[in-house]
């Protein structure tokens, strides 16, 4: 994919990736931000994948869980997905050629579309199993793939910095 | 503070963190462990404390809120202390003078003895009495400032 690896490229001669690479304090700054980003988003979707899976919060339904979470699961995906960017603009070009980087991108989509088809398929049918401590099958199944999917992002997440050098 | 030296050294000498000084990826392996286990256990930390301050789960009461995420919490800060050992074992005097270990170190006692008495208080009543709500919350903001100081102080480690 040349053309990707064009625009890679450009981007790392942009003023705003330059500039983070020179300063001593951004990249680190944005990266520890980054990090907490994903405490929220990955700590929020873990207590939803363990009521699902039937381990805490029993006594709660399923759905007034997942809307108490969502807010707080959103906002801290803008975070960790703002400070990406930015350190991917940073690092673009040495990004494209980094295998744990793109390992890392292929399971972000992945983790993407596991809640697509949770939300499209079982959870239409909340309502009669909300209560439920077993959930269905393919809820737990969800659930495990999302905490399996996620745990793999963050290694691949800090092995990206380890391929670099 | 001379115990403190003298039982760097010994960690530092054990089977255990010579090899993972010696190893190429003992460490890489268990920073990994370290950043997994901050995953769930700030995600759960941050609930809580956002529970008191009433601005999530509002649907359950604020002690239900720490009492079904006490054991994310907890089996989190345990695991985050396992692996932070570990990885200092692989060369405690790298760390033990390093001014953003110390201060994340003091700063990580000082969450300890702020938040999980919080949480436990709170997960063995019913409800939280109005009078110790403002106390609760107070806490709670600390606890947060604490924990997000400490992950910065954390990363800080690595580039001193």
């Amino acid at each position: 994919m040349p053309a990707l690896q064009h625009i890679c490229e450009w981007i790392y001669t942009t003023h705003l990736s330059t500039s983070i690479r020179q300063s001593p304090y951004s990249f680190p700054a944005i990266e520890t931000i980054h990090t907490l980003g994903i405490a929220a988003v990955v700590g929020t979707i873990a207590i939803l994948d363990l009521r699902l899976l039937g381990l805490i919060m029993k006594k709660e339904p399923v759905s007034r869980i997942a809307r108490q979470l969502l807010p707080w699961t959103w906002a801290g995906f803008a975070v960790m997905f703002v400070t990406g960017v930015l350190l991917w603009i940073a690092e673009s070009q040495t990004s494209y050629s980094n295998w744990a980087f793109r390992t890392k991108m292929v399971l972000l989509l992945l983790v993407g579309i596991n809640p697509l088809i949770f939300h499209l398929t079982i959870y239409r049918e909340v309502n009669t199993w909300d209560l439920a401590n077993v959930t269905p099958r393919r809820a737990r199944f969800a659930a495990v793939s999302s905490l399996v999917l996620w745990a793999s992002i963050i290694v691949f997440g800090r092995l990206i910095a380890y391929v670099n050098t | 503070m001379r115990f403190l030296v003298a039982l760097s050294h010994w960690l530092g000498q054990t089977h255990l963190g010579v090899f993972i000084r010696d190893s190429s990826y003992a460490f890489a392996a268990i920073e990994m462990l370290h950043l997994l286990a901050l995953a769930i256990f700030g995600g759960s930390i941050i609930l809580v404390d956002l529970r008191f301050l009433n601005l999530g789960f509002k649907t359950q009461t604020a002690p239900a809120v720490a009492r079904e995420l006490l054991p994310l919490t907890i089996g989190g800060v345990i695991a985050m202390a396992i692996s932070g050992v570990l990885m200092y074992a692989g060369g405690p005097m790298r760390y033990f003078h390093n001014p953003a270990f110390q201060l994340k170190m003091v700063l990580f006692v000082i969450a300890l003895a702020i938040h999980f008495p919080l949480q436990m208080v709170a997960a063995r009543s019913l409800e939280v009495a109005p009078a110790r709500q403002r106390l609760f919350q107070a806490a709670a903001v600390t606890s947060l400032l604490l924990w997000f100081a400490i992950g910065f102080s954390g990363r800080v480690i690595g580039y001193l």
